[in-house]
């Protein structure tokens, strides 16, 4: 009995020590690994586990993505507060700069190959679109359709 | 107002919109079929299925793509590939045409549609001349020819809208839109083109930049509309270096007609925009018919603080037939420089039809909005209910240009190097409108899904067009010495003008949200 107790413990001890590190016990590392997705990429991974999905949902994830792609003035902290008094950088990636993306990068330049694609839109004209999407929504519109031109069309042939 | 756009699967869901809409296309006209002359051969030859009835009409045309033809219908609807469209009129139950055949059918398409035109052309010079009788037959005429064409896109719609305009002009009085009417389909073509958008984001432009260095500014708006243009100055001056301004936004508009106050509501929902991002703001609605009735003490001009006059599509509205003095237009200029802005930002549509002969107007008009629903359909908004509005919005200005004359047409559009020669007759100088908005406005035209669209820069004024046509301009404008302090007759108190002038204040900030009338 006792040395069946002992062997179960030093599996356990084994197992601890074999089982390495776990990233989700170190979320500010997660969170940080996170940042350098691109949207799409972030969007699944919020979809892996709950606490993923809480790491995902950070503002602050989306605000670092939504930096990478805009020119202009990002970052401080005056214009932290306008986005977030607007919805959020998740929203304005979700609605506006993410379709935008989509749409520079199809109709992309190849002159620049070394941008891998992304292209960057300027943060007044990101804000000013999503200020109007966000305006619409005051009237509490369900499905406001100023930002709809941002989709890409729907092939109904 | 139901909410706008919904998913293309489920086009007919928002059936609360569906009357309104109803309501509008029947104060069109698309709804008649019984009203006009006896020897009218098919009513409502214009759209081929019931015209009441709009998201019928989508779905069939979305989904229904075999459908066989039912009662007044002379048209199939859009088939699944394009050589089963021009086969199916001649040979339905042919599944394999050759290629002569389509061939030949092309060329009658495009015959039929070169025929259209010059019948439109003949029959607007019949109708200058007062021969009433044969612009009838022309109609006629060109009814016929309608059928054969496809009204669905391309030459023949825009052929049938201003066959359309003709008979109307011939039979009918046109009524003016209502109030409620004109914002939907205004919101609707804002939503399916971007030449609003470039409109609201190049003005903002300039009146960010004539804004620099003043604590406290006032917008002047001559057609508030649902406000759309501001969030996006709202939010720009929340970002501005150095904090934003007081911001003060006084809404030119025409009084709603069932008793709500709908400048109010705009404004609340502009306060409140503002609040969230901690910017002070002031709105006022001042409402008014014509333009012309607005009177300076109304906007409660103060010193000191910098004022941008912004009129988007408007100032046309007041000009009168070329040679006739004086026009609106010079009296509200003349009060727009007394109050000194910093800037007046002015759009209109680039296009000549003000001329005093009609048909030199109907052939301007002819081909400016072809263009202009070419590139409609060029953008391919996503909603199809979306694109129709659109359309039913120009429409209204087509039917205005042909059928009304005198003090009922509106729609007096004049090219930019005439606004330029009036704005600076009046005093105003030009304001050379600087990179950053070309930039902007390049920006946004490559986000549209189309490529036809084309921003050029003329003297320091943006226009946009589509496949090198130009079709609306955007220009900023100042007064001279504008940095003298205004004049003190500006906030002198007028006796009450009793043309259906309300006024109301809402003013909201971070510590309070008073509401004063």
């Amino acid at each position: 009995m006792g040395a069946e107790q002992e062997q179960e413990q030093h599996e356990q001890d084994d197992d601890t020590m074999n089982r390495g590190y776990n990233l989700n016990d170190n979320v500010d590392i997660l969170a940080e690994i996170l940042t350098r997705l691109d949207g799409r990429s972030l969007g699944v991974a919020a979809c892996v586990c709950r606490l993923w999905s809480t790491v995902c949902n950070r503002d602050s994830v989306w605000e670092t993505l939504c930096d990478r792609h805009v020119v202009g003035g990002a970052g401080d902290s005056g214009t932290r507060s306008v986005v977030a008094a607007l919805g959020g950088y998740r929203r304005l990636y979700r609605l506006c700069l993410g379709p935008a993306l989509d749409r520079l990068t199809c109709s992309g330049d190849p002159a620049d190959p070394d941008k891998q694609g992304w292209a960057h839109l300027s943060l007044s004209l990101s804000l000013s679109l999503f200020s109007i999407d966000c305006y619409e929504r005051l009237e509490g519109k369900q499905r406001p359709a100023s930002l709809l031109f941002l989709c890409k069309p729907v092939n109904v042939a | 107002m139901g909410p706008y756009g919904s998913d293309s699967t489920t086009v007919s869901s928002t059936a609360c919109s569906g009357p309104e809409i109803d309501a509008i296309l029947t104060g069109t006209g698309y709804g008649l079929s019984t009203s006009g002359p006896c020897h009218v051969a098919n009513p409502d030859y214009s759209i081929p299925f019931n015209p009441s009835d709009v998201t019928t009409w989508v779905d069939s045309m979305l989904t229904d793509f075999n459908s066989t033809s039912t009662g007044n219908l002379h048209l199939q609807p859009i088939p699944a590939t394009w050589t089963d469209q021009i086969c199916s009129p001649l040979n339905p139950t042919d599944s394999s045409p050759s290629h002569a055949l389509i061939a030949q059918q092309r060329k009658e398409e495009e015959d039929s549609g070169i025929r259209l035109v010059h019948l439109l052309m003949t029959c607007a010079d019949a109708v200058q001349h007062g021969s009433t009788g044969l612009a009838a037959g022309m109609v006629d005429e060109m009814r016929v020819l309608l059928s054969r064409v496809n009204t669905l896109s391309g030459i023949g719609k825009v052929a049938g809208y201003f066959a359309d305009a003709l008979f109307r002009r011939l039979y009918t009085t046109e009524t003016p839109l209502s109030v409620t009417d004109h914002e939907v389909l205004y919101h609707h073509f804002y939503e399916a083109c971007p030449y609003l958008k470039f409109a609201h984001f190049t003005a903002n432009q300039a009146i960010l930049e004539a804004f620099e260095g003043y604590d406290r500014v006032h917008v002047i708006d001559f057609s508030l509309m649902q406000g759309l243009q501001w969030p996006a100055l709202i939010q720009a001056l929340a970002l501005r270096p150095g904090g934003p301004p007081f911001l003060r936004i006084t809404g030119i508009g025409p009084p709603s007609p069932d008793g709500r106050d709908a400048l109010r509501e705009v404004g609340f929902k502009l306060a409140e925009l503002a609040r969230s991002v901690r910017v002070r703001f002031a709105f006022r609605g001042v409402a008014a018919n014509r333009l012309d009735d607005v009177k300076p003490w109304m906007l409660q001009a103060t010193h000191g603080e910098a004022i941008a006059v912004n009129s988007v599509l408007q100032l046309h509205r007041l000009l009168t037939d070329p040679g006739t003095t004086p026009a609106p237009v010079d009296s509200v200029l003349e009060w727009i420089v007394g109050i000194r802005p910093k800037v007046v930002t002015v759009v209109e549509q680039e296009a000549d039809h003000n001329k005093p002969t009609f048909i030199d107007r109907f052939t301007e008009a002819l081909f400016y909005y072809s263009t202009m629903f070419d590139s409609l359909e060029g953008s391919r908004p996503h909603h199809q209910r979306q694109m129709a509005l659109a359309e039913v919005y120009l429409q209204k200005e087509i039917c205005n240009i042909v059928c009304c004359e005198g003090e009922n047409r509106v729609e007096r559009h004049e090219p930019l190097t005439q606004w330029r020669t009036r704005l600076t007759n009046a005093g105003l100088n030009p304001v050379h409108l600087g990179s950053g908005a070309f930039r902007q406005a390049s920006m946004l035209l490559t986000l549209f899904s189309d490529e036809g669209y084309c921003v050029e820069e003329v003297d320091g004024c943006l226009t946009l067009g589509w496949h090198n046509r130009a079709l609306i301009s955007a220009s900023a404008w100042r007064v001279p010495d504008a940095d003298v302090s205004p004049d003190d007759d500006s906030s002198v108190i007028a006796s009450n003008s009793n043309n259906c002038i309300n006024s109301n204040n809402i003013s909201g900030s971070d510590d309070n949200n008073r509401i004063s009338m």
